[in-house]
């Protein structure tokens, strides 16, 4: 399985004709009185990147957490590729191609960074299970071909240098990079990120943006959650905007941004 | 935080295949070679006990330092593998070996109905969960008078069967060394077993939990269930302790599986290094022979115990592992100062 | 039958008192350092045998040990926080405090062991046979009437400064926040301090008055602190009001138990309550759900 293979989301030789890979329909999340997610309904298409919007507090990573499997929702449904996601505990949505990264950063800090990123292989391994004991041949080309992929995930990102470093010692800029490439290895066909803008200077943001273009001309369909809104016209193909939990604008982003109530939103109002 | 905090300081116990392989040799060798040093009864029951100790170590660091669980009762699985076996043997006069996988076997039930139970319970909870439960079982052991019978113990435990293969001079385990090599060679056998399962994926697995819960998640990974592996992988080990311990020590009271028994083994792991499985091995070695050695200060063990473990945590929280890294890089920066020099 | 129902209604309201005091200071510690300190029992054990020596060596009136074996326990809890939770405070683990006191707690008890040896000690208050008549058939000792009374005082004390004072209010505020708690000009570490001194004071004072009633060995802590583990759980870790009511409720437990019961099964009783709290309820009776942040 090569890496374009890989970034293209085509690693399972699903093709769907459908155009729209990601469904949620009138999506509702409360935690005590704070109703974060408010009848949210959304449609992400195949392939492009569809970045969701809005001003701290607008319930941006209430509703990824949704969509990963973090929180279930009060109410309403979502499906991924036509498979119904309601009730599907985290880990066995990455099973289904979806990945993400968190905004406060989670790497393993104490393991080194090429560590972190074998760790995305988890759903990939190759190993009968008597080989986890008595190490034999199908054992070490699984564990050849992890590091090999890793390497090539990390150059990806441009961490190849420093594979062996300890996660905690990288700088904060290339801690979201391999945070990118961790989620990269379990082979996603949506990847969600959370607020990759945040914490990072100019530069960082531009390699950032220049490697999700790259994952998006693969084939990859990426959503980005961020509540700055230049950052995200510069890559997003598809824009949804959202304030106080609520749906505001969907549709292309130069639109959204003199949709009225947008700006509204955005100014104060 | 385990030993693997310092990646830039090698690990000197962290060696390739084939030094491992000479490694083995070479505990296989010191194991064969020590029941001949310590020709008294005194010092091959500690021998027994140490090879015990060494089995409990391992077990729970696999569920602490590598899952990351703070299991705080695995004095409980001890005890369940030793009277399980036990009464196995005397009630339903099974053979030893039959007794022995039943002993592990349930041990490793508990572990995994515990981790189950504590699923949801995160750090604190599962810690005082797992001292609940041990407790219970504690209690139980002592009170439930016509199975266990009581603070009384039971007595005259046989050590295992003679092994009797044709051609081949007769085995008899209550020669104290054949036991030691018994004991010994199970927990070589164990300490293999979980080095193979911690240097595979499920090893990268399990020290993913430990590090991030939610992260691992976000990775595919399913906790809950790896979480449940891991308690039943450690108690299963401790389970086995329990029902050699029996027959060789031959008496079987319950207060040899209170509360205290479980942090004098969490001791031993962090002493030795939380999250090695080597480090515990030493660990449980140094405090089970240092005791012996200072006996001549009385009742001292305990406070050994105590004042090593706080230590330990305040100031080298890698244990014995990470003194190892420590002093193995001043070699190293020595010898590259005198070849400049 | 009431009689014996009101007598040990009025004994397990003793008890429960003595173990609010002490769960009390393990609440106290969890909601401001999200930390156990497992070395509690010890000061609990301590203030018992400061208590003991200030009456029976010095000659103190018993009374007075109260005050002794509170300061003795406030002392304590500025060491075990500047020598343990301080330093790794730094460090960010969540285990590694946890297993320091355990490591404290084991040294404390076989140093206690190795110097006042294993037989327990008589401790006798003054009013441990003054029998008191109550109503109903029922009585109260001498002994019990100051536990409940000094408990009752102290824990409305606390209760009050808590709500009402300024000090009480930056405790709580660094409980929930401590960043926030920070930037307002409240010093976190003080007040951890504070929290500590406070904590181990109460349980020095819980040991002077459990002394007479406890077998008095170096142990004597362990036996109240796997129960006032289960209480701060089944009260909500770091919430006042629920520590107080499970105290009250395991005290009362323990009393019908024992006396209806076999009390060898006390203990069985106490932690299954406390295992089925933590499946059903981990946040405790009256429930405070922190979400996690992610």
């Amino acid at each position: 399985m090569t890496i374009s293979g890989r970034v293209a989301g085509q690693a399972d030789g699903r093709r769907n004709s459908d155009k729209v890979l990601f469904r949620s329909k009138s999506l509702n999340k409360s935690f005590g009185g704070v109703h974060a997610v408010r009848d949210i309904s959304l449609n992400i298409p195949h392939g492009g990147v569809f970045a969701i919007i809005g001003p701290n507090g607008a319930g941006k990573s209430t509703l990824l957490n949704l969509m990963s499997g973090l929180y279930q929702p009060d109410s309403g449904t979502m499906s991924l590729d036509g498979v119904d996601l309601v009730g599907l505990k985290a880990h066995r949505r990455v099973r289904l191609g979806l990945a993400r990264t968190f905004q406060k950063i989670r790497l393993f800090k104490h393991l080194p960074v090429l560590d972190n990123v074998i760790a995305g292989f988890h759903i990939h391994h190759d190993i009968p299970a008597w080989q986890y004991v008595l190490q034999g041949t199908a054992f070490r080309r699984d564990y050849a071909r992890c590091r090999h992929e890793a390497r090539k995930l990390l150059s990806f990102v441009g961490l190849e240098e420093r594979a062996k470093a300890r996660a905690g010692s990288l700088a904060y800029g290339e801690q979201r990079m391999l945070e990118l490439a961790r989620a990269l290895a379990t082979s996603p066909r949506l990847l969600v990120v959370d607020e990759p803008a945040a914490g990072l200077n100019a530069a960082e943001v531009e390699k950032l943006l220049d490697r999700i273009t790259q994952l998006r001309a693969g084939g990859m369909t990426v959503v980005i959650v961020e509540h700055n809104m230049d950052l995200v016209m510069k890559v997003a193909d598809r824009v949804l905007v959202m304030d106080y939990g609520q749906y505001l604008f969907e549709g292309a982003p130069a639109e959204a941004q003199v949709d009225p109530g947008v700006v509204a939103a955005y100014l104060g109002a | 935080m385990s030993s693997r905090d310092h990646t830039e300081l090698a690990n000197p116990f962290d060696r390739s295949s084939v030094s491992r392989r000479w490694w083995l040799l070479g505990a296989i060798v010191t194991i064969g070679l020590l029941p001949l040093v310590f020709q008294d009864s005194y010092w091959r029951t500690n021998l027994i006990v140490c090879a015990l100790n060494v089995m409990l170590a391992i077990g729970l660091d696999f569920i602490l330092g590598y899952a990351g669980q703070l299991n705080l009762g695995h004095s409980a699985f001890y005890g369940i593998g030793a009277y399980v076996s036990t009464l196995v043997i005397t009630k339903l006069g099974l053979p030893f070996w039959v007794a022995f996988l039943c002993g592990i076997v349930l041990a490793g039930a508990a572990g995994m109905a515990l981790s189950m139970f504590a699923v949801r319970l995160r750090g604190h909870y599962l810690a005082i969960a797992s001292l609940g439960f041990a407790v219970i079982v504690h209690q139980v052991l002592v009170n439930w008078i016509s199975l266990t019978q009581g603070p009384l113990g039971i007595y005259g435990i046989k050590p295992p069967p003679e092994i009797a293969l044709p051609g081949l001079p007769v085995i008899s385990f209550g020669n104290s060394a054949n036991m030691f090599y018994l004991v010994a060679g199970f927990a070589l056998l164990f300490y293999v077993l979980l080095d193979q399962l911690v240097r595979s994926p499920i090893g990268e697995t399990l020290t993913a939990i430990r590090e991030d819960e939610v992260s691992a998640s976000s990775l595919g990974i399913n906790c809950p269930a790896w979480k449940v592996f891991a308690f039943g992988a450690g108690s299963a080990v401790a389970g086995a302790a329990g029902a050699f311990y029996a027959s060789s020590v031959g008496t079987l009271v319950p207060d040899a599986f209170i509360i205290t028994e479980s942090f004098t083994i969490l001791a031993m792991v962090i002493v030795g290094g939380m999250g090695t499985l080597i480090g515990p091995v030493w660990g449980a070695i140094l405090l089970t022979v240092l005791p012996e050695v200072l006996r001549g200060f009385g009742d001292l063990r305990l406070v050994l115990y105590g004042a090593a473990l706080t230590l330990v945590v305040l100031f080298m929280p890698g244990g014995i592992v990470q003194a190892a890294q420590i002093v193995r890089a001043q070699f190293d920066r020595l010898r590259a100062r005198l070849e400049a020099g | 039958m009431s009689t014996v129902l009101l007598q040990q209604g009025i004994n397990g309201v003793v008890l429960g008192s003595l173990y609010v005091l002490v769960a009390l200071g393990l609440t106290l510690i969890y909601g401001v350092l999200v930390q156990i300190n497992f070395a509690h029992a010890d000061v609990v054990t301590i203030g018992a045998f400061a208590a003991y020596f200030f009456t029976f060596t010095f000659g103190g009136n018993y009374l007075a040990s109260i005050a002794v074996a509170l300061l003795v326990g406030a002392i304590l809890g500025w060491l075990v926080n500047a020598a343990i939770f301080a330093p790794l405070r730094e460090r960010g683990s969540e285990l590694l405090p946890l297993i320091a006191t355990i490591g404290v707690s084991v040294l404390l008890q076989n140093v206690m062991l190795l110097w006042f040896g294993p037989i327990p000690y008589a401790f006798d208050s003054p009013y441990s046979n003054q029998v008191i008549r109550l109503w109903g058939g029922t009585f109260i000792t001498g002994q019990n009437l100051i536990i409940i009374v000094v408990s009752t005082l102290t824990i409305a004390l606390l209760y009050a400064f808590m709500k009402f004072t300024f000090m009480g209010k930056a405790l709580r505020a660094v409980a929930q926040d401590r960043e926030t708690a920070g930037l307002m000009g409240i010093n976190p570490n003080h007040l951890i301090m504070l929290t500590f001194v406070i904590a181990s004071a109460l349980a020095g004072m819980g040991g002077a008055m459990l002394g007479p009633i406890l077998v008095l060995t170096p142990f004597a802590g362990t036996t109240v602190i796997v129960k006032a583990f289960a209480i701060v759980i089944i009260g909500g870790f770091g919430n006042v009001e629920g520590t107080i009511i499970a105290g009250l409720l395991v005290g009362l437990i323990e009393s019908y138990t024992t006396q209806f019961v076999n009390p060898g099964l006390i203990d069985i009783v106490v932690f299954t309550l406390l295992l089925m709290m933590l499946a059903f309820r981990p946040t405790g009776l009256i429930a405070e759900k922190r979400e996690e942040n992610v």
